[in-house]
């Protein structure tokens, strides 16, 4: 394991950014943190960086500490923030460069370097463009560029496709491939869960601080049932207590969820399932008002896991 | 050891780059100063010429040879001073140490002798304890009109310095002394010679003298306003995080940047100066040398106060509303608006709690008073001790990474 978080806790005063995070990420695998706003995989990923100590825990890149070896650890990394990190008022080039020089690139090797990403990126006709000019898209682009330049084994994204265009975000994901295929391993955060799941190889679900759930996108699908989810809603008053008991003794039910009106059932089978369902509902005098049968998603999962929504 | 200041440098180069394309920041650099020194140094030119900077000056002259003649005539040439004979009764009571005559100078009976000897002399100069207004300046033209004695420049200079020490709210005691030793050591190597220059020669104020380094520091200090701004927006913005995950020190990424805003602060500083000099006929002083070290202790102490603005505050709003009160507290106090010579003692005191102060005492020093090197010493020094704890307290607090 190129990777390895183990029991990652950071504090900020009372706030659990982060609250006992293990996982591991294999040698050229896109690991995917998927999870809402403040659930923590920036706070994750920035200690993972060696930008943040944590309160406790430890993780390591390539066997180095990132706390006790963080020195060994930047070499090895790079590291693409959540926020568009370059120099406004300098070019696309300029900005590349004093990055690239940071990681002690010079000469004819930075200036390949800089045109390689560059063209990566699909913006070497724009070289001599400030990057305040730049759409946001674009800006993206450069910043995800920014931290390839020394052709890191470790690259660490976080949410690098927030507010882009949908042009740009092929281009960053067709990037992201490729970079991988080129033996970089990947750390990639999201609140997008389409994403996490076209490109990543393992997932962690986060919330709260905690990963909630963990593995292939099929395991986690798994997790569902493979059938799907019954989503049903019971006019008021609501359904009679004892009643999830009934359904889940049904044909191929294999959970059940209540929030509010709502009752969440997971089968392996819904099209099986929905008849025996709904007969019980309707022995129990439940009107039910609205009914929806999923495929399995990561969105359904979270809903399932969290009770909430990805996507405040 | 190598690699890191290479990095420091690379930090350096990219803010310099970022300052260079920058023309709004040029605007608050050059432009802005030049207006303003340009606006109130035309303004107040009749204040200074003239003016209320006039005074009547009461000379009792015992020279028994024509030197003291000699010294009261170029005096008379500035428009600045009306020269008064002394009668026999305020001579006597000058002789008794008296100084209830106003602004009064004193030449010796052995003015011309002990000149032509070589000698230091003592110049009696007092002041006008209730008209703060024009003595400062007289002093200095007194001041400048002796040191028309060429060789004997230093001695006459020291011994009215020595003079001040009599006056109480000027503590220049510690200087006076040591001027005097230094005059003397100078003088013990240097041959006699009297010239003698046009009365029209005698150097009258420059009103660009008093403006252009008053305001000069004060625009300083709002160029390293912007640059602590630069420094937050650096850290907020995430351009600092992504330097820090890199494999590069927080000491080559903070030195880089402070490198480069004392870069800044001395072009500019050194630019304005330029303006005022080949422009408006501001004058440099006898020493080019004095003069750098001053605006390069100015530049550092200015460049140091930056960082610590910066540290003491959290967010950039909060460098720019606190900064401005501190700069224009700092320049009222401190003298950039107006002479700390027109000012009562306590508050002359209280303003040399500024940078400002110290920077301006020792470059006015130079341009003003005709001083040296040697003699701006004190001065700098107080103004390189000040940045130092400024830099020192700064470094510890200021914060990489935001709360
Ligand atoms: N520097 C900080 N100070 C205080 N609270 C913070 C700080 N950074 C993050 N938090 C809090 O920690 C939680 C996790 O934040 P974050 O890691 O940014 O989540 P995410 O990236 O998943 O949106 C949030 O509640 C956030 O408000
Ligand atoms: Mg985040």
């Amino acid at each position: 394991m190129l990777v390895q978080a183990d029991n990652l806790v950071k504090k900020f005063g009372k706030v659990n950014a982060v609250d006992g995070v293990s996982f591991s990420i294999g040698e050229g695998q896109i690991f995917g943190l998927l999870g809402p706003n403040g659930a923590g995989k920036t706070t994750t990923i920035s200690i993972l960086s060696t930008y943040l100590k944590p309160t406790s825990g430890e993780a390591t890149v390539d066997g180095f500490s990132v706390t006790r070896q963080a020195g060994r650890v930047r070499n090895i990394i790079g590291f693409v923030p959540q926020e568009i990190a370059l120099y406004p008022t300098l070019t696309a080039l300029q900005n590349l460069k004093f990055y690239g020089k940071m990681y002690g690139l010079g000469g004819a090797a930075l200036t390949e370097r800089c045109r390689n990403v560059l063209e990566l990126v699909e913006l070497w006709e724009r070289r001599h463009d400030n990057i305040e000019h730049f759409s946001g898209g674009m800006k993206r682009r450069i910043n995800l560029g920014a931290g390839l330049l020394h052709n890191p084994r470790f690259l660490l994204l976080d949410e690098p496709t927030v507010g882009v265009d949908p042009q740009s975000r092929e281009h960053i994901f067709d990037t992201i491939i490729k970079i991988r295929d080129n033996g970089s391993t990947i750390l990639y955060t999201s609140h997008y869960m389409e994403e996490i799941e076209l490109l990543c190889d393992r997932i962690a679900i986060m919330d709260r601080g905690k990963v909630i759930a963990s593995g292939t996108l099929k395991e986690l699908l798994k997790m569902l049932g493979e059938g799907g989810v019954i989503e049903l809603e019971v006019a008021p008053p609501g359904c009679p207590a004892g009643l999830e008991a009934r359904i889940t003794d049904q044909q191929e039910v294999t959970g059940i969820r209540k929030e509010g009106n709502k009752l969440f059932v997971s089968s392996s089978d819904s099209a099986r399932s929905l008849p025996p369902v709904m007969k019980v509902l309707e022995e129990a005098g439940c009107q039910v008002s609205s009914l929806e049968l999923y495929a399995p998603s990561l969105e359904k999962l979270f809903i399932q896991l969290t009770g909430k929504e990805l996507r405040e | 050891m190598l690699t890191s200041l290479r990095k420091t440098w690379y930090v350096t180069a990219k803010d310099l780059l970022i300052v260079a394309k920058d023309r709004g920041a040029w605007m608050t650099l050059l432009v802005t100063p030049l207006v303003v020194i340009v606006i109130v140094s035309f303004a107040l030119s009749p204040v200074y010429k003239g003016g209320s900077l006039h005074a009547t000056l009461l000379v009792s002259n015992h020279d028994a040879g024509g030197l003291g003649k000699q010294l009261t005539d170029s005096l008379a040439a500035s428009p600045n001073i009306t020269i008064q004979a002394a009668g026999d009764r305020e001579s006597k009571t000058l002789k008794q140490g008296g100084s209830s005559y106003g602004l009064s100078l004193v030449i010796p009976p052995d003015f011309s002798a002990r000149v032509q000897a070589g000698q230091s002399v003592q110049l009696q100069v007092y002041d006008d304890p209730n008209s703060t207004t024009a003595a400062p300046f007289l002093k200095g033209m007194i001041d400048g009109a002796a040191s028309r004695f060429s060789a004997v420049e230093v001695a006459a200079k020291a011994a009215v310095s020595a003079a001040i020490r009599q006056n109480p709210h000027a503590d220049a005691a510690a200087v006076a002394s040591r001027a005097s030793a230094a005059a003397g050591a100078q003088i013990a190597n240097q041959p006699i010679q009297v010239k003698e220059e046009p009365a029209a020669g005698v150097k009258t104020l420059n009103t660009f003298d008093i403006e252009t380094p008053g305001f000069a520091v004060m625009f300083l200090l709002f160029g390293v306003m912007i640059g602590a701004e630069g420094l937050l927006e650096e850290r907020d913005k995430g351009t600092m995080g992504r330097l820090l995950v890199a494999p590069v020190s927080q000491a080559s990424i903070l030195g880089g940047k402070l490198l480069a805003q004392f870069a800044v602060s001395m072009v500019q500083i050194t630019l304005l100066f330029a303006v005022g000099h080949f422009a408006f006929g501001m004058d440099t002083g006898n020493s080019l040398a004095g003069l750098a070290l001053m605006l390069a202790a100015t530049a550092f102490t200015a460049t140091s106060f930056g960082l610590l603005l910066a540290a003491l505050t959290k967010t950039r709003r909060q460098a720019s509303s606190v900064g401005i009160l501190a700069i224009l507290l700092m320049s009222a106090l401190g003298g950039s608006w107006w002479p700390l010579d027109i000012v009562p003692s306590f508050m002359r005191k209280l303003g040399h709690l500024s940078m400002n102060a110290w920077a301006l005492d020792g470059i006015k020093g130079i341009i003003i008073q005709g001083q040296g090197f040697i003699d701006i010493l004190p001065q700098a020094g107080v103004l390189l001790a000040y940045g130092s704890v400024c830099f020192l307290i700064g470094l510890k607090m200021f914060k990489f990474r935001a709360a």
